[in-house]
């Protein structure tokens, strides 16, 4: 906080300097004013306690706060808690609480609201609690301000799961006694952040007004943030464009467009913002089937694919070509390495049809080796594209590829509770930690039948669920780095999924809306510190 | 039949609506010889303008425009004419039996065809394309379903109205079997009407081919006029070339259909062409 109030002087100090030269970088922020972003689709629900579905977590983090926020290197700064300490084995953390924050109700926030939230509402309930929480065995509350996080093992990416994005902090009054699957604040969440939930007009739009009484002295700047739904892209686009809408995440403006919205005066695209997310584009192999099983035939496809064709042609820009099983957005913390097998070299062709040779599969009369499906994430016209370049590049190696593309539940049953398929293409988000995203791709405990976006290949490599666990512990960064990569090296000979692009979300704002990306969690923070140019 | 021509072209704008079709044709049948690659092939820059090289430019992905039409004109044909044989088919059965039978069959048969008549075609057939998985199998079917009503009921009327007449009135007196009277008494005089309507159908059924692919819901693998169109709108704005000679495709044949069709009418139903006259 003393922090924070520093900046703030320096800032009024500088412009008090610099003031007069106009559009400097530091400008003091403008209080009041109507934020409206367009969210896409709506959400079905504001339980972000309960669903992941990234449309609810754009609205709902205005409204929950989380223990912790996050700085650009992925290294937690202090929110509802204003400090922590760790135990030297890592399976003891003590967060101390802030002592000025109430809910929206009035109701004070105290470690009671810490425990309930943690221990009888996300580990029940939340889609990813499952491995961000699993080592969490208590929460145990000595004073009203002091929560103690006890973990049956150390878990060193937990402190990047606390965030009102993934772990909201809700009141312990309002969930006691009840399923918190059926819980009212469902459709009227009840948090402690910077603007509390107004209405819901179905079909149109959330309205969240400013909490006069949060915790952040002088905060939020914004009187209102409105989050509008837009069915259709290119009226969203046109909406930017005309000044309707000043903010759309998460590709709600389509890449193509955003390309050409960016060439506007007055618009901004960025990329940033999004490296708590780390979407990650893949094709899932399916190892038990023929002759997909074969590592030479996986590896012979990885070599095939051009990924900067992809990203030139197909996402018009936004992407960049993945080495490996782990976002190069982890690179700041040490688990992302390319010292891993290259499949991006001049010869891949050649190298890829030598693979294929070896393997058993020679040119019949047409050209053709064998027939495989590719199946095609059902996520629209992009994903169509990707399809057919993959056909044809696979072609090109003597891979005859049919195409199948079906409406959401029917291919999701297929990939994750049929296995009825040979090649999928899809897209995971590695979140904040190989253990919260890239974890449950590719160990055998992750083999879930039934359970979407999963280790839907059905790879199981015991040597890679032991470094898996032993990096889940690991407290030394060093030695963990050393295992992630051992890992990264393992799969990409193995590719139980071959990773083709680290995908970039865009963000499309008008200029005049100020300080909306101020952490890697971008549209997912609280927005307290947005304002808007008058 | 030289009687036949005469008549037909009288109608200019039928023979060249005749002509136009002819080449479309000749462009179905000869797609491999012009262009021997897969129609998805990535041949050149994506998105190349018209040029000597790529006669109508490439796509997104730099795929031949000119190749995917020629290729996309076969499917249009294929499907047009598949779906609608299936239509007449299936439509020239239930109608001809309602007609015929009358009383409790032809209630119950007209209330079947109310029901598929009254669900708007366009979203039936999305609808049965999403839940069959898209496939030509299943764009066939669905085309084929949405399109048999306007048969059904235009035979029946055909067939009411023939089935008093002497001569069928004579067969029935002669103890003839009904099915006897069907295809040989009364179908053959009710085959011009159903010939003109299916004509336009095919017209119909290209379009809602088009349509479907254009929503992405056409087969994969196979190249179609509406598929070149969908993938290029995106890039409308930078690369016109993609969605508009597809478009003008399917513009020229649906029309070249249509004045076929009213063509056939002239001859067929030549008291409907005294009247104009």
């Amino acid at each position: 906080m003393i922090r924070r109030k520093c900046l703030k002087l320096a800032t009024v100090f500088a412009f008090g300097l610099f003031g007069w030269a106009g559009a400097a970088a530091a400008q003091t922020p403008e209080a009041g004013g109507t934020l409206i972003m367009v969210v896409q689709p709506e959400p079905p629900t504001l339980a972000s306690y309960l669903s992941t579905s990234g449309p609810i977590g754009q609205v709902t983090t205005k409204v929950y706060d989380g223990l912790l926020e996050y700085d650009f290197d992925l290294k937690p700064i202090p929110s509802l808690a204003e400090s922590w300490d760790e135990s030297s084995d890592g399976k003891t953390i003590t967060f101390h609480l802030r002592k000025d924050v109430k809910f929206h109700d009035g109701s004070d926030f105290t470690s009671a609201d810490v425990q309930y939230t943690f221990m009888d509402v996300l580990k029940k309930v939340h889609p990813r609690a499952s491995s961000s929480f699993k080592e969490l065995t208590a929460v145990e509350t000595p004073d009203p301000y002091t929560a103690v996080f006890k973990l049956a093992n150390p878990a060193p990416y937990m402190i990047r799961a606390l965030s009102g994005y993934e772990s909201p902090i809700v009141s312990k009054e309002l969930f006691e006694g009840t399923d918190p699957r059926q819980n009212p604040t469902a459709n009227a969440p009840i948090g402690t952040g910077p603007f509390k939930f107004v209405e819901w007009k179905k079909g149109q739009y959330v309205r969240l007004d400013k909490n006069e009484n949060y915790w952040k002295e002088g905060l939020p700047y914004l009187d209102r943030v409105v989050a509008r739904f837009i069915p259709d892209a290119a009226t969203r686009a046109a909406a930017l464009e005309n000044q309707e809408v000043q903010y759309a995440a998460f590709n709600a403006v389509p890449n193509v467009d955003a390309k050409r919205l960016d060439s506007i005066d007055g618009i901004t695209v960025t990329t940033e913002g999004y490296s708590m997310i780390n979407p990650m584009m893949l094709l899932e192999m399916n190892t038990k089937s023929l002759p997909i099983d074969n590592v030479k035939v996986r590896q012979a496809i990885s070599y095939a694919i051009d990924r900067q064709f992809i990203i030139d042609n197909i996402f018009y820009g936004y992407g960049k070509p993945a080495t490996g099983s782990i976002s190069s957005n982890f690179a700041s913390v040490g688990l992302y390495s390319d010292d891993v097998h290259d499949y991006a070299v001049a010869d891949r062709i050649e190298k890829a049809n030598a693979l294929l040779d070896e393997a058993g599969f020679p040119r019949g009369e047409n050209g053709v080796r064998f027939e495989i499906v590719h199946d095609i994430i059902a996520y629209g016209e992009d994903w169509q594209r990707l399809g057919e370049y993959i056909k044809q590049a696979l072609g090109d190696i003597g891979i005859s590829v049919t195409l199948r593309y079906e409406d959401v539940p029917t291919w999701l049953k297929r990939v994750f509770t049929d296995y009825d398929f040979q090649m999928n293409s899809n897209f995971f988000y590695q979140l904040a930690d190989p253990v919260l995203g890239m974890h449950r791709q590719y160990l055998t405990d992750q083999i879930k039948q039934g359970t979407v976006f999963v280790n839907s290949s059905r790879y199981s490599n015991p040597e890679v669920d032991d470094l898996a666990h032993l990096g889940a512990e690991e407290i030394d960064p060093k030695k963990r780095s050393e295992i992630y990569t051992k890992i990264q090296q393992i799969l990409a000979e193995d590719l139980p999924v071959i990773p083709l692009v680290e995908m970039q979300f865009t963000t499309v704002y008008l200029d005049k809306v100020k300080n909306t990306i101020v952490s890697p969690l971008g549209a997912y923070s609280s927005f307290d510190q947005a304002w808007i140019e008058q | 039949m030289k009687n036949f021509w005469q008549q037909y072209s009288r109608n200019k704008s039928a023979v060249f609506g005749l002509v136009v079709l002819f080449a479309l044709v000749l462009l179905a049948a000869s797609a491999n010889l012009l262009f021997p690659s897969d129609p998805f092939k990535l041949l050149g820059a994506p998105m190349s303008p018209p040029s000597s090289e790529f006669l109508l430019g490439t796509d997104s992905l730099g795929r031949s425009v000119a190749s995917g039409i020629a290729h996309g004109a076969r499917t249009s044909l294929l499907i047009g004419l598949v779906a609608t044989s299936v239509a007449v088919l299936l439509g020239t059965v239930i109608g001809g039996l309602a007609g015929f039978h009358g009383g409790k069959v032809d209630n119950l048969l007209m209330r079947l065809t109310e029901l598929f008549q009254t669900i708007p075609s366009f979203i039936f057939a999305v609808l049965l394309v999403a839940i069959l998985s898209p496939s030509l199998k299943s764009v066939v079917i669905a085309i084929a379903v949405v399109s048999w009503p306007t048969v059904a009921r235009l035979v029946r009327a055909e067939f009411l109205s023939l089935r008093k007449r002497e001569f069928v009135q004579a067969s029935i007196t002669m103890g003839m079997p009904s099915w006897k009277i069907i295809f040989q008494q009364i179908l053959p005089n009710a085959l011009s009407p159903i010939i003109v309507s299916a004509s336009l159908m095919i017209a119909t059924a290209i379009l809602l081919e088009s349509g479907l692919s254009f929503l992405g819901l056409g087969d994969p693998n196979i190249m179609s006029w509406g598929f070149l169109i969908g993938a290029g709108r995106s890039i409308l704005r930078t690369a016109w070339w993609v969605c508009t000679f597809p478009g003008i495709a399917i513009l020229l044949t649906v029309m070249a259909i249509n004045l076929v069709g009213e063509g056939l009418n002239d001859v067929l139903n030549p008291r409907l062409r005294e009247k104009d006259q």
